[in-house]
């Protein structure tokens, strides 16, 4: 699998990918009863999803709008 | 596996292939549809998730099965089963005065504020010891401070056998004496023994289950 040229399309699949990694080390800590277990799930799952979601929301935050939109938008207003 | 676990794992399976789906298009993120559904699989459910997982962790560090897990708490988990009444873990175990799947956690949690807190905290001190430094033999094994009246007051308190008991009653002042935590329960001559597994070899076993 590839990652998208678009900026915005690369980070959702980074945040994605960051996320599948965060939950299958999860699921691993909840098939394995140990007392280590919980150590891997906040670190290693914990340190993962905290990852892929900081990407997530980063990709929403630096959304913007090109130039000519911008300008195509403010002449449909007038 | 649990029936918690069982839900958890459907959980996860089901946000894996929703983030599996925007992984491999990316551009259906496009629509209003998409973007709700972008939010819901990748940040959504995996907070719900984690808090599920952590949630689960912390109520099966509780269980008895996850205490007795650790190879240098095998002997504390046979002295549950010695078949006499004056070995005071065993008596509690055997006869339901804590709840079997949660003994270890019962007596050995901090009943006072934040004590599941201070409980997860010893935990956390008990891996660093067990894993990084050399453990100490079962029988030299101790608690990190005296052990405090009040985790048994938690039940015992009011209780008419032990408000009422004839021992108990004996000097009147013991009560007082126990109450404030000035005597311990598990100070000798009292209820002194309490696992003593150096000398479980010695000892005969109950078969039962509890």
């Amino acid at each position: 699998m590839k990652l998208r040229e678009n900026r915005l399309e690369r980070r959702l699949q980074v945040s994605g990918i960051l996320l599948i990694l965060g939950l299958l080390s999860e699921s691993l800590c909840l098939l394995w009863a140990r007392p280590l277990s919980f150590l891997g799930l906040v670190s290693v799952g914990g340190v993962l999803l905290f990852a892929g979601m900081v990407v997530y929301l980063v990709s929403l935050l630096a959304i913007r709008v090109s130039p000519q939109e911008t300008a195509g938008r403010s002449l449909q207003r007038d | 596996m649990r029936f918690e676990t069982t839900l958890i794992m459907a959980l996860l399976l089901f946000s894996v292939t929703l983030i599996g789906v925007i992984v491999a298009r990316p551009e259906i993120t496009v629509t209003r549809s998409g973007k709700i559904m972008a939010f819901l699989a990748l940040f959504l459910l995996p907070i719900l998730c984690a808090a599920m997982g952590v949630s689960s962790e912390l109520e099966r560090s509780k269980t008895t099965k996850f205490c007795l897990s650790c190879h240098i708490m095998e002997a504390y988990g046979q002295s549950l089963r010695v078949d006499d009444p004056s070995y005071l873990a065993a008596a509690h175990f055997q006869n339901h005065r804590v709840p079997a799947d949660n003994a270890c956690y019962t007596c050995h949690t901090n009943y006072a504020m934040f004590g599941s807190v201070k409980a997860k905290m010893a935990g956390l001190r008990h891996i660093y010891v067990y894993y990084l430094t050399t453990p100490p033999a079962p029988e030299n094994i101790k608690l990190h401070e005296a052990y405090n009246n009040r985790e048994c007051l938690h039940c015992h308190l009011g209780a008419r056998s032990f408000e009422e008991g004839a021992v108990h009653n004996a000097d009147p002042d013991l009560l007082q004496a126990v109450k404030a935590n000035k005597l311990s329960c598990i100070s000798s001559g009292c209820h002194e023994v309490v696992h003593k597994v150096a000398t479980l070899n010695a000892v005969k076993m109950w078969k039962g289950q509890p």
